[in-house]
């Protein structure tokens, strides 16, 4: 069992909600979703390869029939599954510290949310309502979200490079070279191991 | 639609694991002993199946109580969480781990109610869509790149970095020949296996790592 | 917030001294009682941060402690098992987590710090005008321990600040002018510069930040007390405390700038300034991407006073600069928010003989830094900031790489200067790099504040 594997973190936590609650929550994500800023933070925090929320009304729980027995359940029940890159408390201490809002317009509709704000209790809280991952799979262990957007941009970049490199004369591609230079020099870190955690 | 994020698909399954004092050890823990000993490198089943940029698998026991006022409560079965992060369509990718890795998925999920077995393609799809979730939220960082993609550009900037490096002060003619040579070279590279840690490393004539 | 009580506080922590000499001593108790009772006979020297208003003093006088030092205090141990986990381990023991391996791992520490059996317990520093107000004020602790038997002396280190024409000099020995960029905290009185606080939503002004950040017992950065020992007397108005002594391969850096500026078409000492982030002189290339220029580099108003969000590109000053690393300020977004509980007050000086750029150097020469910092939580500042922003570049966008000056190479591992189409500021990557600092041992401190000294004297520390 581990949450980690490379350089990439499975966060895994399950929060219950009083059902009359889970409508402004399904209002809240659809007010996030087309206004946009909660994407965009999450774009420019840049440490999170894929994440998502996942509401479970008490009675939707998958039942198959058989020997199975119903849920009979109080609560509705919010999952949240986050793959990040660094540690667990930058992680929380990062979205406590710029993104304390969209946060609260999510979880303070869970039962016994101390907001996200100041950070110490809000770890105490996910600690709480977090579960371990059994298995974790990455195709690219070694990078992070960062490594792969720039691996795009030096691919897309070394592309039409490419396209140009046989037609020009050596000072033509000496030219488009610096110019492919400058577009992927920000863009050139080495990939591997992450560092290593407690 | 709630699940994808451009050409990404966020899938969430929860599969009830049958309960049944009688087996030794239980269905959940049986699950987790072969999960424990499962490659998460290259030999990895989703590595042998195509479209999976991350996956994980999480036996969840319970929901969590959170303390009064809030009321205790218990779920009647343990879940099996299956939430992937894939290419393509949701038939395609399912479709795919039936076909190239069905002991693998007959070994987790013969543990869980009603699992049909990989061997009937349709009968798979349908147990994993009757078990499928909707993603309420769902965000992906890179959302238009599959995997293969996603590897071999990884590759490329490992091989850019390094042509750049050792060509600071070369003259155009050199420049242009070498890295003529080197995008040659780099586009009959293989992309490095899925899962794995790095750069591909060839294996040479004569068999030997040189 | 409330004003702090500059007396209460040990002065090391609230100002720099810019007193030229130093020397540290690292004792080892045996005995707890004999050793309360030097505490006790230590008191009267020890350096408070209240204001010289009768002038500098010959020299001032600082204790901080080892978890295994108060352990042989004989601290309660439900009072030691409050503080951090990193405290308790020591610094040895993060050493994989802190990158110190290869070069700087334990095994190549200097025997004071990896000696298994008889471990540092405290520091004392000794700051002085001059080496012979150092003898004074060491002859007067030892006639303190000689009195008390309180605890023997391990060993000394010396430290000085670089001397160029008979006066002292914030250089260090690589040729770069140190001493800027110490943060401002809320209530710390001391002479404020714009940029060292932290950014305003303007995104142009700069205000002091929490004294949480530094001093245990106040508010910081997140709006809440800073996790801190219990009881609360013997945490507040203290802080915790790196020590690292950094030998620095002088020979090795000017044979590989030499080297690569020979390749570069900015010249070597704009080589050398993309390393750091300011010309050798101090000047910051944010600010004067060109050449060094006095005007800016000794004028408080404008030294730290910059941002990088004009220069996301980095082809002023390169993503993975030594100052641009350590302190990134806008450079993630957020204004800067991300990195305001960062931050870490530095507190070192060089050691070893300087030897200008003409004069011949070996890298066996004993000469570096001594790396003291200063913050309220070791984990969350100096840990974090060493992980991830030095040996480490995924937040600056520059995945494995790390710190060209700081970062344990191994002789792998690139640097890239970001550049424009100019030929003086071209892009160019070093690559192969050395070790140009080795970590030769060092630990983790805890500096309490006088009241928490005067309790540790006199075995009052109750746990409740």
């Amino acid at each position: 069992m581990s949450n980690i594997n490379g350089k990439v973190y499975a966060l895994n936590v399950i929060t219950p909600m009083k059902p009359w609650k889970t409508w402004i929550l399904r209002t809240a994500f659809f007010v996030l979703d087309h206004v946009k800023p909660l994407q965009q933070d999450l774009v420019n925090l840049s440490f999170i390869e894929f994440a998502r929320w996942v509401v479970i009304p008490r009675n939707d729980f998958p039942y198959l029939g058989g020997d199975q027995k119903k849920e009979v359940l109080k609560y509705d029940y919010l999952l949240f599954f986050s793959n990040f890159n660094g540690t667990w408390n930058q992680y929380i201490d990062a979205f406590s510290a710029v993104l304390s809002r969209g946060l609260n317009l999510i979880w303070r509709w869970s039962e016994k949310f101390p907001g996200s704000v100041p950070v110490t209790l809000f770890k105490e809280y996910i600690a709480r309502v977090q579960f371990d991952t059994d298995y974790y799979y990455t195709a690219y262990p070694q990078a992070t979200a960062n490594d792969l957007k720039s691996a795009h941009i030096v691919q897309s970049s070394f592309d039409s490079l490419n396209l140009v490199a046989g037609q020009s004369n050596p000072q033509q591609f000496a030219d488009a070279y610096l110019h492919f230079v400058l577009a992927v020099q920000d863009h050139l870190g080495e990939t591997g191991e992450a560092p290593v955690v407690g | 639609m709630p699940n994808k994020n451009g050409s990404v698909y966020g899938l969430t399954i929860l599969s009830p694991i049958i309960e049944d004092e009688k087996a030794t050890p239980s269905h959940d823990l049986q699950i987790r002993n072969y999960l424990a000993k499962l490659s998460i490198r290259e030999e990895s089943p989703f590595a042998q199946a195509p479209g999976t940029h991350l996956a994980r698998l999480v036996v969840m026991d319970d929901v969590i109580y959170v303390g009064m006022p809030a009321c205790e409560e218990h779920l009647k079965s343990k879940y099996l969480v299956f939430e992937s992060n894939c290419d393509g369509e949701l038939d395609t990718y399912l479709t795919g781990l039936a076909t190239n890795i069905p002991e693998h998925l007959d070994a987790i999920w013969k543990h869980c109610v009603g699992y049909p077995g990989a061997a009937n393609c349709e009968a798979f799809v349908d147990y994993m869509k009757a078990c499928q979730l909707d993603t309420t939220f769902y965000f992906a960082a890179v959302n238009d790149k599959s995997v293969p993609e996603s590897l071999r550009a990884l590759q490329t900037q490992s091989a850019v970095a390094n042509f750049i490096a050792t060509h600071q002060g070369a003259d155009p003619v050199t420049l242009q020949r070498d890295f003529i040579e080197f995008a040659a070279h780099l586009e009959s590279q293989p992309p490095p296996p899925p899962g794995s840690m790095g750069p591909y490393r060839e294996i040479k004539t004569g068999g030997r790592n040189e | 917030m409330s004003k702090l009580n500059a007396s209460d506080i040990q002065g090391f922590v609230l100002r720099g001294y810019n007193l030229p000499v130093a020397r540290y001593l690292f004792l080892h108790f045996e005995d707890a009682t004999r050793a309360r009772s030097l505490i006790a006979r230590l008191l009267g020297h020890i350096t408070t941060g209240q204001r010289w208003d009768a002038g500098k003093p010959q020299s001032t006088v600082n204790i901080a402690f080892t978890h295994r030092g108060l352990e042989h205090l004989e601290l309660p141990l439900a009072t030691l098992l409050t503080f951090p986990v990193e405290f308790q381990q020591g610094m040895r023991q993060r050493a994989a987590l802190l990158g110190d391996t290869g070069v700087n791992s334990p095994d190549h520490w200097d025997p004071l710090w990896r000696n298994d059996h008889i471990h540092v317990h405290a520091w004392l520093g000794i700051n002085g005008q001059s080496v012979e107000a150092l003898d004074t004020r060491q002859a007067a602790i030892q006639s303190a321990l000689d009195q008390t038997g309180g605890a023997t002396i391990l060993a000394c280190q010396e430290a000085a600040a670089v001397f160029i024409n008979g006066k002292p000099t914030t250089k260090e020995h690589f040729g770069f002018t140190d001493g800027f960029g110490n943060p401002d905290y809320l209530g710390v009185e001391r002479s404020t510069q714009p940029g060292q606080g932290k950014l305003m939503p303007d995104g142009k002004t700069w205000a002091p930040l929490a004294t949480g950040e530094l001093l245990l017992g106040y508010a910081d950065e997140a709006g809440e007390l800073p996790v801190a020992p219990v009881p609360h007397l013997l945490a507040a108005n203290g802080t915790f405390m790196v020590y690292r002594k950094l030998h620095q391969n002088v020979a090795t850096f000017r044979a590989f700038l030499d080297r690569q500026a020979a390749l570069y078409g900015g010249g070597k000492e704009k080589l050398a300034a993309k390393f750091i982030g300011r010309w050798r002189d101090g000047t910051p290339i944010e600010r004067s991407p060109d050449k060094p220029d006095s005007s800016i580099a000794q004028d408080p108003n404008l030294s730290t006073d910059f941002t990088y969000g004009g220069d996301l590109a980095g082809a002023r000053c390169p993503m993975g600069a030594h100052l641009r690393r350590v302190h990134p300020r806008d450079a993630f977004g957020f204004n800067g928010r991300l990195i305001n509980r960062r931050r870490i007050t530095r507190r070192g000086l060089p050691y070893g003989p300087f030897a200008a750029e003409d004069q011949p150097v070996s890298d066996a020469d004993d000469r570096g830094v001594v790396f003291m910092a200063l913050n309220a939580s070791l984990s969350r500042q100096f840990e974090f900031v060493q992980q991830q922003w030095v040996q480490y570049g995924n937040d600056s966008h520059l995945g494995n790489d790390k710190d060209v000056l700081m970062g344990n190479h191994g002789g792998h591992g690139r640097f890239v200067v970001q550049g424009d189409s100019s030929n003086t500021n071209p892009p160019f990557v070093c690559s192969n790099l050395p070790d140009f600092v080795e970590l030769r041992g060092g630990d983790y401190f805890f500096l309490p504040s006088i009241t928490a000294l005067g309790m540790i004297a006199l075995g009052l520390v109750d746990p409740r």
